[in-house]
């Protein structure tokens, strides 16, 4: 199965946006709706893994990590992102990895 | 309708869906197809479909019918029915065994579903009953047919459990069920593939049909013999593929570490692969290639911590990894030669990862085994990462060139985690390389080993402290050395000391030596983007540095921006990186280079803004603007004293903290008449406007209370700008004024008078229509939110309509935009905590507030977009928090409407809401849980898996 953790965000809030107006409008079933969002899952999971090699590095304290249910999740503090040519800063960030051997 | 008629019916139904040109009518097909097939009389007429006078798309109808009957409808079949259903299936599988094959599978599929749905209370024993039936003579088909139905029978099965939804509990129970089948189906496999006999489509069915199972956790130990037929089967080149396949999925599975016996005894089947591996490399035969080096990734990637633990058998092991290795550096360019060199670089991370997570000791003695593999791992990776000669790299396709880029950014991911392994002395083995190549004298070295080797040092240097490797100093001169003929290798070079900007930080000596090199690289497009990084990264890190340079640099930059060397994003990046160095000048000094640097394009601004608007010179003036807002984004003086602090550089190179204007604002100033100039020509283009905004609000950001001198200036010119064309971009400026300045008694007048005009402007806005403007409107919401938070006096002003203000807040909830209705409802819930402390605001509330409640629960009732009902919920609290007496009764009011919020909710789920509404006062959580429960009902989507699927 894909991750579905792409569900939140723009492209996929809009997605399912779409998919609810929809279902009230009685124009699709709710199970077409949800093989739409398991195909979208599946499509963003390999564009994201094969298409996409922008890099960003960062750098921050460690608050916290845990793994639970086969995902990893740390919290910085103070992160220093730098991409090419820009450097943000911010206090916190939040980390979500999904464990890679769960993958397909 | 007679049975006929509806057959007949499914008959043209399908002509139309695959045969019938016009569109409307596949659809309409479709539609109806979709839905007899789920119609209590599918259980009939699929089986009419699947006669033998029927076309095989009809057949493949009625097959997939059934399944989906099965699959989804079980429980409409009686028990005592079962043993028919079954006995009707095998017969038919038996007919279609010689048949088509896409109704065959379709068929397998359903008996596998009645399977899983009877097994193993109702049907002990499915597996044995289906090879005892396929192996019975009979039926007039012949044996071979059988034999091909029985396997398709039997790899669908656990496929059609890993995809089936069913309870957990019935799923382990099925699971168990199949686990102990394995008994029955690993002989008959083994049997058939063993047979000198079998033809290669049995053989590469029984393949298949292996792959299928390992996948359920069979113990691999079960499967052993089997796997190693797998390996005799490799040779042929009919069965490679799917032998392949089932090796990888039998030593993939997680469970299979367990059996490390089994384990060991594959490492020299894998090993004996090699000679196979050679000679299809030699041959080109990528195909072989691949599929060798995945069978030896999968035992590498998956055991490397089991296989290492074996240490009296550490030889094997490590010819494994020898072996992994020769794919890694398989001969060629990626990815026009060969594809497979970067399958096996997660390989080397686990086993790194492996190998470090030994206690000390035991650590120590594998990493004098494997750091020199890992050494001559790094001139592999190295070596592939050598671009191809010119000519070569010439003819390959962007896409090609594409993935070579990817490829070699896997490269540099990999060799900087290899550096955690082994250290500083990765760094002093490049570095000797690098010195010998440069220096060799007798043979000149390509420029594509040199860039490589650079971008080793750069893979590394990018994200690790290179402070304490003592090379670096020998490198800036051995940079200095490189003839650089070529672009590629120039942008290396650029990157490579972009990458030590902060070791140059700590070794400010060193920067006399690069500098001239990126000074010189700015002058050419090609290296545009590398060489502006670089200087940009030089004088983030180093401005304390850089003054002795700065003129220099300052004179180089300013003639690249009048040549017009650069694009536009270059051009801001450079601007940025003289904000930087600008930062820790002298004032004197800031404002000598500022005019220097500024006023050719204030000249040419003055020029702009006489000519009669056109679209060429309104992209000149964005160019302009933009380069301003650029540098003062970064030009910041108040940093001086506490970053320099925090260094151990002397404090005699910051200037002290000048008393008088900040030379930015001064610069501002002096500028402030032609930007009104500029702008009374622009003022309707909203481009322009926040070309100008974004300079205020940028140097706003950087000075903060140092712009003070400029609060009555700018609030005059928002003012004037707002209400002749009103633009999103002054209220954001607005905005960031109200937040910073609004507190204070000096600043207060100024920003209340603004505030008050950009209200009145919004309001007559909002009389005349404001659908055509949902970002003012945005804006304008956060603006008011934004007010009420830092400064609730703003509105116990007369001249402000808190009345007219909250009923645009109740057409905007209804805006279709989502970041509109966001910063509503922020407004909202910054409004209502107010009642208690300003007048104006509780009147309007009490008046008006049942007007909010119905827009908020027309929104959960269907109105707004589910992903928007944290944001109601919100408001909904803040009622319920600050203005309970007045909800209670509202809540009843306006729920009393028949079919309101929606035509969905009966009035006890409307009585169960306010209820559940009314008691939540403390816990936010659960009231926007309460909301998305009802919404759901609202919409009709409660209880469906789709709702349950999305995770907002």
């Amino acid at each position: 199965m894909a991750y579905q953790l792409y569900r939140n965000t723009t492209l996929g809030n809009s997605l399912q946006e779409s998919l609810d107006e929809l279902i009230q409008t009685q124009q699709i079933t709710p199970q077409l709706a949800l093989q739409v969002l398991l195909q979208f899952d599946k499509a963003i999971n390999t564009a994201l893994a094969n298409r996409v090699r922008n890099r960003v590095n960062f750098k921050g304290s460690l608050n916290t990590y845990r793994f639970c249910d086969n995902v990893w999740t740390f919290v910085l503090n103070d992160v220093e992102f730098r991409e090419v040519t820009d450097l943000v800063k911010v206090d916190k960030v939040k980390i979500v990895l999904p464990h890679s051997s769960t993958t397909e | 309708m007679s049975d006929g008629t509806e057959r007949h019916r499914q008959d043209t139904g399908l002509h139309q869906l695959y045969y019938d040109p016009n569109i409307e009518n596949k659809n309409l097909a479709q539609k109806w197809l979709m839905q007899a097939q789920v119609s209590p009389q599918a259980w009939q007429f699929c089986w009419a479909l699947l006669s033998p006078d029927k076309v095989p798309e009809i057949q493949y109808f009625g097959a997939s019918a059934l399944h989906t009957k099965i699959s989804r409808y079980w429980s409409d079949i009686p028990s005592d029915q079962y043993e028919t259903l079954k006995t009707q299936l095998f017969s038919q599988i038996a007919c279609f065994s010689s048949g088509s094959k896409m109704v065959l599978t379709r068929l397998c599929v359903a008996l596998a579903s009645l399977a899983l749905n009877t097994m193993p209370e109702v049907w002990p024993g499915a597996v044995p009953e289906m090879v005892r039936v396929f192996q019975e003579e009979g039926g007039g088909v012949d044996g071979r047919a059988r034999c091909l139905a029985l396997l398709e029978l039997l790899t669908v099965l656990p496929e059609e459990f890993q995809t089936s939804r069913m309870p957990q509990y019935r799923k382990g129970q099925v699971r168990g069920a199949l686990g102990r089948e394995w008994g029955s189906v690993c002989p008959l496999l083994q049997q058939l593939l063993r047979q000198g006999d079998s033809p290669g489509a049995v053989k590469s069915r029984v393949l298949r049909c292996l792959s299928s199972w390992v996948l359920l956790d069979v113990p691999l130990s079960e499967s052993e013999g089997l796997v190693e037929d797998c390996f005799t089967a490799l040779p042929d080149p009919e069965l490679f593929d799917t032998a392949v396949e089932a090796i990888v999925n039998a030593i993939s599975q997680p469970d299979s570490q367990r059996y490390v016996n089994t384990l060991l005894k594959l490492v020299p089947q894998v090993l004996s692969l090699q000679e196979q591996l050679r000679e299809a490399v030699q041959n080109g035969d990528m195909e072989t290639s691949h599929g060798i080096c995945r069978i030896a990734v999968a035992l590498g990637e998956n055991h490397s911590r089991a296989l290492l633990e074996q240490v009296e058998h550490w030889q094997g092991f490590l010819a494994l990894v020898n072996m992994i290795m020769f794919c890694t550096g398989i001969p060629g360019h990626y990815p026009v030669n060969e594809t497979t060199s970067s399958l096996t670089l997660t390989f080397w991370y686990t086993l790194q990862d492996d190998i470090m997570s030994f206690d000390c000791e035991r650590q120590a003695v594998y990493l004098q085994v494997y750091r020199p593999v890992y050494f001559q791992l790094v001139d592999v990776l190295l070596h592939k990462a050598q671009f191809p000669s010119d000519q070569e790299y010439a003819s390959w396709s962007s896409d090609e060139k594409e993935q070579f880029r990817i490829y070699r950014v896997d490269i540099s991911d990999t060799l900087m985690y290899v550096y955690e392994m082994l250290g500083a002395e990765l760094l002093s083995n490049l570095y000797e390389k690098l010195g010998r190549i440069l220096t060799n004298t007798e043979q000149a070295s390509s420029w594509q080993h040199t860039e490589a080797l650079l971008y080793g040092f750069q893979s590394i240097a990018e994200t690790i402290d290179v402070n304490y490797s003592d090379v670096i100093p020998g490198l800036i001169g051995l940079l200095l050395r490189i003839n650089i003929n070529n672009v590629q290798l120039a942008d290396t070079v650029m990157f490579t000391i972009g990458a030590l900007a902060e070791w140059l930080a700590d070794h400010p000596v060193m920067l006399s030596s690069v500098l001239p090199l990126v000074l010189q690289a700015l002058g050419n497009p090609d290296l545009s983007i590398s060489s502006v990084s670089t200087l940009k990264k030089i004088c983030r890190e180093c401005k304390y540095d850089l003054p002795p340079y700065a003129s220099n640099i300052v004179a180089v930059s300013r003639e690249v921006l009048s040549k017009q060397i650069h694009k536009t994003s270059q051009c801001m990046w450079l601007m940025q990186a003289l904000g930087f160095l600008l930062s820790a000048l002298h004032v004197e000094e800031i404002l000598r280079n500022l005019h220097s640097l500024i006023t050719p394009y204030i000249q040419q601004l003055e020029k702009l803004a006489d000519e009669t608007p056109n679209p060429s010179n309104k992209l000149a003036i964005i160019h302009i603007l933009g380069l301003l807002s650029n540098l003062f984004t970064t030009l910041d003086i108040s940093k001086q004293e506490d970053e320099s602090g925090e260094s151990t550089a002397p404090p005699v190179k910051t200037a002290p903290l000048p008393p008088g204007p900040n030379p930015v604002v001064v610069v501002l100033q002096q500028v402030f008449a032609l930007i009104q100039t500029v702008l009374s020509k622009w003022l309707n283009d909203s481009q322009v406007v926040e070309a100008v905004c974004a300079i205020f609000e940028k140097s706003v950001k950087t000075l903060l209370h140092d712009f003070a001198p400029m609060v009555s200036q700018l609030s005059e010119m928002l003012g004037q700008m707002y209400s002749t064309i009103p633009q999103a971009s002054a209220l954001d400026l607005t905005r960031q004024m109200v937040h910073i300045f609004a507190r204070e008694t000096d600043h207060f007048p100024p920003i209340k008078a603004l505030f008050d005009l950009v209200t009145s402007v919004t309001l007559s806005i909002f009389q005349q229509g404001p659908r055509d403007h949902p970002d003012i409107v945005d804006s304008f919401m956060q603006l008011q939110a934004q007010a009420l938070k830092r400064k609730p006096d703003l509105f116990l002003s007369e001249s402000l309509d808190v009345k007219a203000v909250f009923h645009c807040g109740l057409l905007s909830l209804k805006f279709p935009e989502a970041p509109t209705v966001k910063s509503t409802c922020l407004f909202f819930t910054e409004l209502l905590p107010r009642c208690s402390d300003v007048p104006p605001v509780a009147r309007v509330v009490q008046e008006n507030g049942k007007l909010l409640l119905q827009a908020v629960l027309e929104a959960i009732g269907g109105g707004s977009s589910r992903s928007l009902m944290e944001q109601f919920a919100e408001v909904l609290f803040s009622l319920n928090k600050h203005c309970f007496p007045l909800l209670t009764v509202w809540l009843k009011e306006a729920l009393q409407a028949q079919g309101f919020p929606s035509t969905r909710v009966t009035t006890e789920q409307k009585d169960t809401f306010t209820q559940q509404i009314l008691r939540e006062r403390v816990n936010k959580r659960r009231m926007k849980d309460i909301v998305k429960e009802f919404t759901l009902v609202c919409r009709g989507l409660h209880g469906t898996e789709y709702a349950a699927e999305y995770c907002l």
